[in-house]
């Protein structure tokens, strides 16, 4: 008890609700750093509320989200960023008339370890320059750096919209469907960046591709109609049938178990 | 009961005219909220039906009827012709749009004073309600009690049609995204045609039946138009039943208010809609965004603008013959400062790539470029008053002033994303400042200067959480009200300001401590050209920093730039106070070189000239603003004095004429109307993408 | 039946669809698939008129189609389903539908669809009748976006990428449902970017790579032996 680090992510009792539809009802989740952790559901289930609440961009009614076993559910995206928390959005974000490399400058530039007075300083703008690179480099879009990120193709952009959210190097990285609209080389490229990250990251993973989740995590979530149905290890968790009929969604909205399982 | 019972006719008439205001703002936040047309010519709509009731008017029901038909078909027509004026330009931006609109407004006004002369017709009601009924002990007249009726069964049946019907779906539908709904099958040009003349009736008829409450005149349509502005800030766009409150609250502080504290009535309305600003700024966002996607489709005005691009020099040429040769040199100049926008072009994108990747070639050249250049320019600016009279000399200070507050109009609207009708505000505060501060014995230029530059900071800190909030045409409504409200303050805090009289007898300014007051136009000149060049240097500097960057991104990806850590709102905060400092500068510019102040100088036309001298500037382009506001100060004082009492209307010409040739504005000339899609952005920049829109591949 | 003959197109100058021909038989699926930035999405924006093509034609049971209006072009029996879904945000399910639903005029459309039937097939958007656009889940959407489509009783209905998002139990559905259309007499064209989703319900299949068409093949060859598709998207090069 005395020595164990706190969790580097952990979600307590969080609900949220619009209008009368309740979206998220009291869903805890805790990961340790370097988890590789899936939520999955049907649509619907809760799984973008889950990631905004996270993220900062949506408040829960009620519950807290604690980075490094600090509250930050009072704090803004922004806030959130440089205590660590990355994302990749749903419908990926970029400023359409700067280039794809001054697009992850951007990004990278708040969590930059040269960042303070990078706005007058040429030399460290080089600095950031020659990270955003790499992380282009990463996710295989090197050779479009220097196109405005306006032309880019959609899949394209969600490779870009992983590059930002990678260069602010999270703790806590949080993924939405990143491999949605992708083609299958894309969706390889994408694995094999998720393979490569930090191994004291920990990953948040929103998905729907099965063999990405099914290669990737190694612990699952699995959301329905707004509440965790199970938390488990990844193998184990997929293979079981309830989760199964869950995941391929059978009625219209499975009903959440009456009592807490897993 | 004695307090209610001796301001119940007072409380009655605030009800009345709140629901007249209703009735008005109910169709301007139709054309906004759902053709997204922000329709500045709204209270000319008005205007047109409440000068129709007042000629038909001649105390029957037939003339109420008559006038009620005549003035609801003018105006419903009027508001058709502004659909087919505006929907060319409908996937330009609201900016476009809202520009266009101004200029026709100033051109009805002009129309309007024309036919119905410049006095205030009076107006006759029915003989049959021109009587007073007898309402809990009071006499009341019966108009205002059938005007009340009138107004809510009006409103009663606008909000079954946008709630309940397909028509209304379609209507919401096309606020949404246009597009889509053109691909399920609904016209977006009908329905663009529809509510914009369904919002000019309802205007027209409002008119017609409001005219004994507000009555036509030179006046009313400014009037009008303010005072639904600000019941739709207020009452947001969200709810019918928000925007009903705060125009009979906006009625009531009109009619009660003045009734109860005559002193007090006028900062009531700033205190209201001080309140509603920073409490709930983002209640008046539209409900949707537009599909913002641009489309290649070939626009019927591609050829013009193609032709466009030579125009500046023909006109040049075709000018001389008219004026003198020294005017001729004065379009020079304005031609001459044309390419000096390069330097401020490859601040904003252009040529990011090249130094971000570190190839830029030829050092020594381009940084000779870039100082010599605008050195030349410099100079040439300088010798001016050398070529020119003395009139046009200090026309062109005039330009100068207006030119900063173009300049800090393009910083927001450009390089923030913040469109802005409100940069009179920190343009006034300045301007008084200077103006209180030499009345006082404070003529050295730089301190005035500086002190003008920091009121309107600190003006600015106070203003900004509640701007910076909002976003869009948002804040171009906001903006407008703070600047509104600023100008009214103004016009009322006589002990201060000098009220309508104005401030004038006050020493002129020294350039520098120990010299002697600048009388003479050259001085002047030379002084507003040497404060104005220091100050563009340091705002393209900015721009030109990794700073600029920054704004680029909180305009284009606000979403990701806040999930990637960087604190947006603080950013636009800097971006909101810097350009407020800039409009200050300009104010005491204004000041020194006019030598006399009034209300009318920071009003609502100051702040739409300087936000077209920025659209025709090119929205990004810092000296573009400044070749935009030279521009306007020509057509206003120079070209006018050829056809005097028409000033306004040529200068609504020059706003169609410049919102439908300038889609890009001067620095657009100089690009290829191609390449314009990667570095440059149209009149409004493009809106960060609403998620449900996506590049297609 | 809807035929497109050396179909052209672009955004601001720079050319995204290199003369595509392409022809999608009354009663069948046509399957377009490709990389990202080949040009799915151009072709289908130019066909429902939401793009203006630089020249080539559309023709739909014979009659020119290319530079229509949009709307023009949805009531000849075009229906849209975009990438992106693109739900009206203020507009209620209930009246999605009712602003969708256009009977047809004439009895040359393959099948009458009326709200009662979409429910009947999508029975969770019945129970989100009064919930707005923008409150619906991503599948939800997907939904209401098909339905908006089918209601116009279209003869061509456009599919693009349908299934980005859905889980696999929707994905099918929409598969199935694109594959019930075609039976009663619609043209599908269905655009997604890898084989392995359509190739279970179209009956062609084109791959487009770089605006250009690089493979046409039969379905039921496709799906007896898929190398050559995978080959033909492979192969291509990377990017140009």
């Amino acid at each position: 008890m005395t020595s164990s680090p706190p969790p580097a992510l952990e979600l307590t009792a969080l609900t949220r609700r619009f209008g009368r539809l309740l979206a998220l009802d009291d869903v805890g989740l805790s990961l340790a750093a370097g988890a590789r952790h899936a939520v999955i559901g049907p649509n619907g289930a809760g799984k973008s509320t889950l990631l905004n609440l996270v993220a900062g961009t949506d408040r829960p009614d009620h519950g807290t989200v604690a980075l490094d076993g600090r509250d930050v559910t009072r704090l803004s995206p922004a806030g959130r960023c440089r205590l660590g928390i990355g994302r990749s959005f749903q419908q990926p974000l970029a400023v359409p008339e700067l280039t794809v490399l001054e697009n992850v400058v951007l990004a990278g530039w708040p969590r930059h370890p040269r960042r303070r007075g990078a706005w007058r300083s040429p030399a460290k703008q080089r600095l950031h320059t020659a990270s955003a690179r790499r992380w282009l480099e990463t996710v295989g879009l090197a050779d479009r750096a220097e196109l405005p990120a306006g032309r880019l193709a959609h899949g394209e952009r969600r490779l870009l919209d992983l590059a930002a959210a990678l260069a602010a190097e999270p703790s806590v990285l949080l993924l939405d469907e990143p491999a949605a609209g992708l083609t299958d080389d894309g969706v390889e490229r994408l694995t094999s960046v998720l393979d490569a990250l930090d191994e004291r990251t920990a990953v948040v993973l929103v998905e729907h591709h099965v063999e990405v989740v099914a290669r990737f995590a190694r612990t699952v979530t699995v959301l329905a109609a707004g509440r965790v149905l199970v938390t488990g290890p990844a193998r184990e968790t997929l293979a079981r049938p309830e989760v199964r009929d869950a995941y391929r969604g059978t009625g219209p909205v499975p009903a959440p178990p009456s009592a807490p399982r897993g | 009961m004695g307090l209610l019972d001796a301001h119940l006719v007072p409380a009655v008439d605030g009800v009345a005219y709140g629901l007249l205001l209703f009735v008005v703002a109910a169709g301007l936040s139709l054309a906004f909220g759902t053709a997204g047309v922000l329709n500045l010519a709204h209270g000319t709509l008005y205007a047109i039906g409440a000068y129709a009731g007042a000629a038909c008017g001649d105390g029957t029901w037939g003339g109420l009827v008559l006038g009620l038909a005549a003035g609801t078909a003018v105006a419903g027509a009027a508001g058709a012709g502004l659909s087919f004026a505006a929907f060319p330009l409908a996937r330009r931006g609201h900016l476009a749009q809202a520009l266009l609109t101004f200029g026709l407004a100033l051109v009805g006004g002009d129309l309007l004073v024309q036919v119905f002369g410049a006095d205030e017709p009076p107006v006759r009601v029915p003989g049959a309600l021109d009587t007073s009924v007898t309402l809990l002990g009071h006499r009341y007249p019966a108009y205002r009690l059938g005007f009340i009726v009138m107004a809510v069964l009006l409103a009663a049946f606008g909000s079954w049609v946008l709630a309940r019907t397909r028509a209304g779906a379609a209507v919401r539908a096309a606020a949404d995204d246009p597009r889509m709904l053109a691909a399920t099958g609904v016209s977006p040009r009908a329905v663009h045609l529809g509510v914009l003349t369904a919002a000019g009736a309802l205007a027209g008829g409002a008119g017609v039946l409001g005219a004994p409450i507000i009555g036509p005149g030179p006046g009313t349509s400014e009037n009008v138009l303010m005072l639904s502005l600000v019941v739709v800030v207020l009452g947001g766009l969200r709810s019918p039943w928000a925007t009903l409150l705060a125009a009979v609250a906006v009625g009531e502080v009109q009619t009660l208010g003045v009734a109860v504290a005559p002193d007090l009535a006028p900062y009531l309305l700033f205190a209201a809609m001080a309140v509603a600003l920073i409490a709930r700024p983002r209640a008046t966002e539209p409900p949707g965004g537009h599909d913002p996607s641009p489309t290649p489709a070939p626009d019927p005005l591609t050829w013009l603008r193609t032709r466009a691009k030579t125009l500046p020099w023909r006109r040049t040429r075709a000018k001389t013959p008219l004026g003198t040769g020294e005017n001729a040199k004065g379009w020079d100049g304005v031609g001459r400062g044309t390419p000096a926008s390069s330097p401020g072009r490859t601040g904003t994108g252009a040529s990011l790539p090249e130094r971000t990747g570190g190839k830029a070639s030829l050092p020594g050249v381009a940084l000779a470029r870039r100082v010599a250049v605008p050195a030349l320019v410099f100079g040439a600016l300088l010798l001016l008053p050398g070529v020119l009279d003395a009139y046009t000399v200090s026309l062109a200070g005039s330009a100068l002033a207006l030119g900063l507050l173009a300049v800090s109009v393009t910083l927001l609207t450009g390089h923030a994303g913040l469109p802005t009708l409100g940069q009179t505000a920190p343009f006034a505060v300045g301007a008084y400042t200077t103006a209180v501060l030499a009345g006082a014995g404070w003529t050295a230029g730089p301190v005035q200067v500086v002190l003008a530059a920091l009121a309107a900071v600190v003006f600015c800190l106070v203003t900004g959480p509640a701007v910076v909030r909002a976003r869009s045409t948002t804040v171009l409504m906001i903006t407008l009200a703070v600047g509104e409200l600023a100008s009214a303050v103004a016009g009322r805090l006589t002990s201060v300001t000098g009220g309508a009289d104005g401030l004038v007898g006050f020493p002129p300014t020294r350039a520098l401590w120990g010299t002697a007051g600048m009388v003479e136009e050259r001085d002047v000149y030379t002084y507003a050209l040497v404060v104005t060049a220091l100050a563009v240097a340091v705002t393209l500097l900015v721009l030109r920093s990794p700073a600029g960057r920054l704004l680029a991104g909180a305009r284009g990806a606000e979403a990701r730039m806040r999930a990637s850590g960087h604190p947006v709102g603080r950013y636009l905060l800097v971006a909101y106070v810097g350009a407020g400092a800039l409009a200050g500068i300009g104010g005491s510019l204004t000041v020194t070189v006019q030598q006399y102040l009034s209300p009318a100088d920071v009003g609502f036309e100051i702040a739409a000239f300087a936000l077209l001298a920025a659209v025709i500037g090119g929205t990004t382009s810092v000296v573009g603003a400044l070749c935009g506001a030279a521009l306007i100060v020509l057509t206003r004082d120079w070209v006018a004095g050829a056809w005097p009492g028409h000033g306004p209307l040529l200068l609504g010409v020059l706003f169609v004429v410049a919102v439908y040739l300038l889609p890009r504005g001067l620095a657009g000339l100089r690009r290829g109307p191609n390449d314009a899609a990667a570095g440059g952005h149209a009149l409004l920049p493009a809106p960060a993408a609403p998620p449900n829109d996506k590049v297609p591949t | 039946m809807l035929q497109l003959l050396g179909l052209t197109a672009g955004y601001h100058g720079g050319t995204v669809l290199h003369g595509v021909d392409l022809t999608v038989a009354a009663g069948t699926v046509h399957a377009v698939v490709g990389r990202n930035g080949a040009g799915k999405t151009t072709l289908v924006h130019t066909v429902a008129g939401l793009l203006r093509p630089a020249s080539g034609r559309v023709l739909l049971d014979g009659l020119d189609l290319a530079g229509r209006p949009a709307h023009r072009i949805a009531r000849a029996g075009v229906g849209l389903v975009p990438q992106g879904r693109r739900v009206f945000a203020s507009l209620t399910v209930a009246e999605h539908l009712r602003l969708a639903h256009r009977p047809p005029r004439s009895a040359d459309r393959p099948g009458v669809w009326t709200p009662e039937r979409v429910l009947g097939l999508l029975p969770r958007l019945g129970e989100r009748l009064g919930t707005r656009g923008a409150n619906l889940s991503g599948g939800e959407q997907q939904m209401l976006a098909l339905a908006r489509a089918l209601l116009s009783s279209p003869r061509v209905l456009l599919l693009d990428e349908p299934t980005e998002g859905l889980s696999p139990e929707l994905a099918d559905r929409v598969h199935s449902l694109a594959r019930t259309s075609a039976d009663e007499g619609m043209a599908v064209l269905l655009v997604c970017p890898s084989p392995a989703q359509a190739i279970g319900c179209a009956d062609t299949l084109t791959v487009l790579t770089s605006g250009r068409t690089a493979l046409r093949m039969d379905g039921a060859a496709a799906r007896a032996d898929a190398a050559p598709l995978r080959a033909a998207l492979d192969l291509t090069p990377a990017r140009d």
